[in-house]
């Protein structure tokens, strides 16, 4: 079974197809499961159903491209990227700024991710129209870290 | 919200981040309610706020900088 039921996957294929313009790509950085236990060393818990979550979600649109690096064979790609951790992803499109992730989209992240996905393909969003004058206005780079929970 | 600022704007960098499975970050910035929103690491508040009082605190952020410029990051 699915990481995503099938009445949503429906659901999510249809609002693809009648909102997105073009491409996204997610880029994903995880690490492979380890079959050797290290003392001290933290496995991660969570790639590997990111990964298929991440998976599941890209074959929902032939917009939508999902590429997956080791972290630890990417090391220069993840850095440029702003990546240092995993799981994490970022996507790419249309977004004029940096979108990334940190850990599984799950619970109400996951419909905020599939949102992201359509903005990032058309390159704009719903915001009002003083905050994208306010945007607009930036000489600066802002970098906005938000802390979320699976529930 | 902080998404789709990066989506409009080449200046603004968003991160989402899961902070039960970063709880280093998660200690680091003291995240004991969600959302959590830190901003330059030198503003920051907690809950879904209107787009307008969003904004005004990146509004803060942007002129925190402007008079901060070159300092050490700053504890709120």
């Amino acid at each position: 079974m699915g990481m995503i039921p099938e009445r949503d996957s429906q659901t999510i294929r249809e609002h693809f197809s009648e909102n997105m313009t073009g491409d996204v790509e997610i880029i994903m950085f995880t690490e492979r499961p380890s079959l050797i236990i290290v003392p001290g060393r933290e496995t991660c818990e969570t790639c590997e159903d990111t990964r298929k979550l991440l998976e599941e979600v890209s074959a929902l649109s032939e917009k939508v491209r999902l590429t997956v690096h080791e972290l630890v064979a990417a090391r220069e790609q993840a850095g440029d990227l702003g990546i240092d951790r995993v799981p994490a992803f970022v996507l790419k499109g249309a977004a004029k700024g940096s979108v990334r992730f940190f850990g599984m989209p799950s619970g109400y992240e996951f419909s905020a991710f599939i949102g992201d996905l359509v903005d990032a393909s058309n390159g704009e969003t719903d915001l009002s129209d003083d905050t994208r004058a306010f945007l607009g206005t930036l000489t600066e780079d802002l970098h906005i870290k938000v802390f979320t929970t699976p529930s | 919200m902080a998404h789709q600022m990066a989506v409009e704007s080449e200046h603004v960098t968003a991160d989402v981040i899961e902070a039960t499975e970063f709880p280093d970050l998660a200690r680091r910035y003291r995240v004991r309610g969600v959302p959590k929103i830190v901003v330059n690491d030198s503003v920051e508040f907690v809950g879904a706020l209107p787009e307008t009082d969003y904004v005004a605190y990146l509004k803060s952020a942007v002129s925190r900088n402007g008079d901060d410029s070159g300092a050490e990051e700053q504890e709120s």
